[in-house]
């Protein structure tokens, strides 16, 4: 509407509108409420009233807001829309959506999918019904189906991630045409010509008749990798695009097999269509990439992936023939060197530099060439014999020396002098290359008619020899030999290097061969077809299988269903059934990638002229109504402040006393509501500041809600007992949790020994070990008396214990001695008694007894036992409720024994407090009478 | 445009029915007390400061014996230092009496934001300084109705408790006008209150307290807003003590005719004043309490001294 992407659900109510000129007359009669003012000495006036009552008019701006906020409420009931659905063209037929859902489609998927979910809903609003056809499976019969099918088929849909017909799609289309004429016709394109878009768009046009298709294309065409090339020094990334509207400029991002980043290269179109990255990256890095994409393009085509092909080796050459650097062109090296430069590492040893051959073997080489090298002896041949045992590649070329005398580091047994080919002395012409055979590892390659041999090595005709042929003459003489030996292979050239034996380096085919060569380097332990050697029955592997795939959003995952395995050169374009991704066993991946090196981005021929052309909206369709009716509401809100303000009304917010009241009522409420709302810890027991004012047992939490409870009663006995008894009044017990609570404020904590807990963290048994080096005493009740049995297995609370203590520094423990101090704090006791009787008690062990110490009634060591372990379940003994009546029973019961076990109570906390204060204090009769004398 | 307000019926204190209330105005009065006794202090030491010099006496005059009296009168140690036989006359025999009566009507409670008080407040603030200073001047202070005459030091909490106790009596409704009977000879009467009743009833009142003879004062307390009118546009003017409302569509228009009726208003109560001898102030609340207090002194002690006088 108006050239904005706006409509109306309902525009017809945006003609009551025009009722704003009444609301604008009515607005004026009615003036807003006067100001109200309290006026005491009224009554002289009041008789004045008849007089000059000239009706107030509404102010000009409350006028303006209140027509505004009428205006904006009809505007609201309209119903507006910004991004509206596009309208259909007034069919009545089903609609037909063609989906392109090929890889470009992929990085707009979403607002495909959204555009397409739109048209059907809008169709369903129409009463009309839908078929989708994803072009990807287009051969299939299409019949038209009500919103609910589309959108499951929608929901299953994901982009392919490779080029799909067209074509085959249309003759499905022509026959859904002629049952329905009237069908409206959408295809949601990607705007590449790929895929023969051109053909199937004209076979479009031809079938659709009069009606006009709508051709839905996005405004940001795919940006794609054509290749990705090792380079020297770099890895080269070559991207295109359709036009320039494309990605403009952006980054690469290199991952390897397990997805993670290696490295980001910039690229930037420019102006053009093409552009290369440069990942400059050092070469192990490099040969780690396994898949090259870019970011925030995800789409298949713009990931890359990468095999051993891409991998960069590092090839050493060493070359028999002096070194002569007058005639560079008469050296095997320079054609080697310009050979191999342009996908792999050269090294080179200068002479003079001892055995170039060991040098170059230090400097971890996949390939080693030797070019004219006869007899490697010596260490260096060992070294040479182990480096292609571990999996290095020995490439050798012939020459005079190797004709005339040769080591065992060749493929096959070599007749000294080999033979002159069309010399003068001769009348044999110049042989020519054979083509491949089919199962070498060179097959493929092209066999250019120029390179003729002139001279070469010859093999002895030994049994393996065809199995170790790579490449001969069309007379048969192998010309390229090959014989793995352990990991490693042994590649032998019959002919030299340079020019002199042959033309073969100054063509393509060396440089290819080269690279054939140097790129079975690393795959190691795969039987490769032709490598026979001594095993010339080797099977042949047919077809390698997927292992992990793209799909249509460049992400790598287990392959479909329907991927099957590949040949083994396979080159084609892939297709549903040889989806791109990684083929074959993880060490010797192949990949497939969804575009070839040569495949070029071209737009399709969807001109205006011939079809209805939309862009995909990325906008979705956005209701304005609740925004417009949000606004309404605040220019109702002022629409009242303004009025309120026009009466005086704001005069009566004065903050009276009353108002104030309810003012800080509302505020505590608030504030109620905010401490609720705080999370807090629900039990009501006393914080850590409280129990640092006051001395207080404590006991561990364990988390058994019984053992809680009694440890919780239990010690609140044993407080009232000493606030009753003794000097010491002590808060309530307090739960703690080892792991989270501050224990430096107990004396004593108890701990009910609970075998099915989990142990504590081992946090919290560092807290606890810290607070019995600090002085605390922790009372271990593994409350096991009645199931222990001397000799018998530890019962699991005793194995609980131990586990817990393991972490402790437990000093030497002994049971009670008689006249241990703890037995004499406050009562004179023989046994700490509990629920059971039988159970033993156990204490830090005292020092031997000297031998003035024999006749002392009791005994202390310097400080305190940190750890009491007993067994007989104290807490339930002392637990009574708040009239002082027991809650367990006793065994053997009695009143005594409970009175006894609470006396136990006493003094271990008496204990804890005094030390060895009491010790001492047995000797104060006898310090009186020597005090008396 | 000036903001005004009534006080709620709570900060009303006098005025209201419940004991709450009457606890409201028994807080607010203390500072009233204090500054009342401020107010009252100021005025004395600026008219009369040295005149109560050896203070404590309450020694009048001495006067020459006459045959006849009690003995017991004469002053012995005068007398002896001449052949004459003196008799010490005391003060208080001569005090006066000054009816002091506060308008707590819901008028009264009315405050503008040109005013440095409520009504109330400073009538209420006037009434008690004006009590304490003549307690402290030897006259005897009472509220018409509702006390007897008092010379009591503290004159001022003693009023207002029996203000206070008052306005807590169930069914209280504070009247605009003080009750009609007539005052005693030689006594002075005061009334401060915005007068805003019919001025004939107010003739009547003042006819009714000097029906015997007894002078008197009238303070009209007026709010700022009250005399200016400064109200404009569309407003409802609400009257206070009844129910009265008058909507006018341009309240500045009314202006005029307003000051033109308060001013005949005022000149009718003057007249109604000045027919009994009585005198007529007009307080603002915008202006110093001291202000109204030293005038109405000064009032007091000439029309003190008139029939002193006249009597004499």
């Amino acid at each position: 509407m108006f050239g904005l992407p706006l409509a109306f659900a309902a525009p017809l109510v945006l003609a009551a509108l025009a009722v704003l000129p009444a609301i604008w007359y009515l607005l004026r009669l009615t003036p807003p409420r006067p100001r109200e003012v309290s006026f005491p000495p009224l009554r002289l006036i009041l008789d004045l009233q008849a007089r000059e009552e000239t009706p107030a008019r509404t102010p000009w701006w409350l006028l303006v807001l209140r027509l505004l906020l009428a205006a904006v409420i009809i505007v609201a009931m309209a119903g507006p829309i910004w991004n509206p659905t596009p309208a259909g063209d007034g069919k009545r037929g089903p609609l037909l959506v063609l989906l392109d859902d090929s890889w470009p489609a992929a990085p707009s998927w979403k607002e495909r999918i959204a555009s397409v979910t739109e048209r059907i809903a809008s169709a369903t609003r129409e009463g009309r019904t839908t078929a989708l056809v994803p072009l990807s499976d287009g051969a299939r019969e299409i019949a038209a189906g009500d919103a609910t099918r589309a959108n499951e088929r929608l929901r299953t849909l994901k982009p392919v991630p490779h080029t799909v017909d067209r074509m085959l799609a249309l003759p499905p289309i022509e026959r859904f045409l002629s049952a329905n004429a009237d069908a409206e016709i959408v295809w949601i394109a990607d705007g590449l010509a790929s895929g023969r878009a051109d053909e199937f768009a004209d076979g479009l046009i031809k079938i659709s008749g009069d009606t006009r298709v709508r051709v839905v294309t996005q405004d940001r065409t795919p940006v794609a990798i054509a290749s990705s090339e090792n380079a020297a020094g770099a890895l080269e990334v070559s991207l295109m695009r359709a036009d320039t509207r494309g990605q403009g400029s952006g980054v690469v991002r290199a991952l390897d097999m397990k997805g993670l980043s290696i490295g980001e290269a910039r690229f930037d179109f420019g102006a053009g269509r093409e552009t290369k990255a440069r990942f400059e990256l050092p070469i192990e890095l490099r040969n780690e990439i396994a898949r090259v994409e870019i970011v925030d393009e995800k789409s298949a085509g713009a990931t890359s992936l990468l095999d051993e092909r891409w991998k960069r080796r590092r090839v050493g050459f060493v070359s028999g023939a002096s070194a002569d650097t007058s005639q560079p062109l008469l050296s095997p090296t320079y054609y080697l060197r310009r050979a191999l430069t342009p996908f792999a590492d050269v090294r080179e040893v200068p002479s003079g530099r001892g055995d170039p051959i060991l040098a170059l073997l230090e400097d971890r080489l996949s390939v080693m060439v030797l070019a004219d090298i006869g007899v490697v002896s010596g260490p260096a041949h060992d070294r040479l014999a182990r480096f292609v045992q571990e999996g290095g590649v020995l490439l050798r070329f012939a020459g005079t020396r190797l004709a005339s005398s040769s080591d065992d580091l060749v493929p096959v047994r070599l007749r000294r002098g080999g033979r002159v080919l069309g010399g003068s002395l001769s009348w044999e012409s110049p042989k020519q290359l054979a083509p491949f055979p089919a199962e070498s590892p060179l097959a493929g390659l092209n066999v250019p008619q120029e390179v003729t041999v002139t001279r070469q090595v010859l093999a002895e005709p030994d049994a393996g020899l065809p199995g170790k042929t790579w490449a001969q003459l069309v007379d048969g003489t192998p010309l390229v030999t090959a014989e793995r030996r352990g990991k490693g292979l042994i590649v032998l050239v019959h002919v030299t290097a340079d020019t002199t034996w042959s033309n073969l380096p100054l063509s393509g085919l060396f440089v290819d061969l080269l690279r054939r060569v140097v790129a079975m380097a690393g795959e190691t332990g795969v039987a490769d077809a032709g490598m026979g050697g001594e095993t010339g029955a080797a099977p042949r592997i047919e077809t390698v299988a997927p292992t992990r795939t793209l799909d249509g959003f460049g992400a790598l995952g287990a392959p479909p269903l329907t991927a099957r395995p590949i040949p083994v050169n396979f080159t084609g374009p892939p297709t549903a059934e040889f989806p791109p991704g990684f083929y074959g066993p993880s060490d010797a991946l192949t990949a497939i990638n969804t575009l070839a090196p040569t495949d070029r981005l071209e737009l399709a021929n969807l001109t205006a002229s011939r079809f209805a052309m939309e862009s995909l909206r990325r906008a979705e369709p956005l209701d304005l109504r609740p925004a417009i009716v949000a606004a309404a509401f605040l220019l109702l809100v002022a629409d009242a402040l303004a009025s309120m303000w026009l009466a005086g009304g704001f005069d009566k917010l004065k903050p009276t006393r009353r108002r104030k009241g309810a003012a800080v009522a509302a505020f505590a409420v608030l504030l109620g509501l905010a401490a609720v709302a705080t999370p807090h810890r629900a039990e009501a027991q006393p914080g850590p500041l409280e129990s640092a004012l006051r001395t207080r047992l404590a006991y561990v939490v364990t988390g058994d809600a019984q053992a809680d409870e009694a440890s919780r009663l239990g010690l609140g006995a044993v407080s009232r007992a000493l606030a009753n008894r003794t000097a010491l009044t002590p808060g309530d017990p307090m739960g703690v949790d080892p792991g989270r609570d501050e224990l430096a404020f107990y004396p004593l904590i108890y701990w009910p020994i609970v075998a099915t807990r989990p142990q504590p963290s081992a946090e919290a048994v560092a807290r606890i070990a810290a607070f019995m080096r600090q002085g605390g005493t922790v009372v271990f009740d593994t409350r096991d008396a009645l199931t222990t049995r001397p000799g018998g297995a530890p019962t699991p609370e005793a194995q609980w214990l131990r586990l817990l203590l393991a972490g402790v520094d437990v000093p030497e423990l002994e049971p009670v001695p008689r006249d241990h101090v703890v037995t004499k704090t406050f009562y004179l006791l023989d046994q700490f008694v509990g629920r059971t009787t039988v159970g033993q008690t156990w204490i830090e062990a005292l020092p031997a007894n000297g031998l003035e110490q024999v006749n002392r009634p009791a005994r202390a060591g310097d400080s305190v036992s940190p750890i009491v372990i007993t067994s007989n379940d104290l807490a339930a003994a002392w637990a009574a409720d708040r009239n002082g009546n027991p809650l367990y029973p006793l065994v053997p019961g009695g009143h005594r024994q409970r009175e006894m076990a609470l006396r136990g109570g006493v003094n271990l906390v008496m204990y804890t407090l005094t030390g060895n204060y009491k010790a001492d204090q047995v000797h104060v009769r006898d310090l009186l009478e020597r005090l008396a004398h | 445009m000036v903001d005004v307000r009534l006080l709620d019926a709570d900060e009303q204190g006098a005025g209201a029915l419940h004991q709450l209330d009457a606890l409201d105005l028994a807080r607010r009065l203390p500072s009233l007390i204090v500054a009342a006794k401020e107010v009252a202090a100021t005025v004395m030491h600026g008219v009369h400061g040295r005149r109560r010099a050896g203070a404590g006496e309450t020694f009048w005059q001495f006067r020459p014996f006459v045959f006849g009296e009690s003995t017991s009168r004469i002053d012995w140690r005068r007398s002896a230092r001449d052949d004459r036989i003196y008799v010490r006359e005391r003060e208080w025999e001569a005090a006066h009496t000054v009816w002091i009566w506060c308008d707590r009507s819901a008028s009264m409670g009315y405050v503008s934001g040109l005013a440095l008080q409520p009504k109330l407040d400073r009538a209420l603030m006037l009434g008690l300084a004006l009590a304490d200073l003549l307690v402290r001047g030897g006259e005897r202070v009472g509220i018409p109705g509702l006390t007897r005459a008092l010379a009591s030091r503290n004159i001022v909490e003693l009023l207002a408790e029996r203000m206070i106790a008052e306005s807590v009596r169930p069914g209280f409704a504070p009247a605009e006008l003080p009750p009609a009977d007539a005052l005693a000879p030689r006594t002075q009467g005061v009334v401060i209150s915005d007068f805003l009743s019919d001025p004939d009833d107010i003739a009547a009142v003042i006819r009714g307290m000097s029906a015997r003879g007894a002078l008197g004062h009238l303070v009209m307390i007026a709010d700022p807003v009250e005399e200016t009118f400064p109200f404009r546009g569309h407003t409802e003017f609400r009257d206070v003590d009844t129910t009265a409302r008058l909507r006018v569509g341009e309240a500045e228009s009314f202006r005029d005719d307003y000051v033109k009726r308060l001013a005949l208003h005022r000149e009718a109560l003057r007249s109604a004043a000045s027919s009994r001898g009585w005198s007529f102030i007009v307080h603002r609340t915008d202006r110093p309490a001291s202000e109204a207090l030293l005038g109405l002194r000064m009032r007091l002690e000439a029309g003190q001294g008139a029939p002193l006088r006249g009597s004499a």
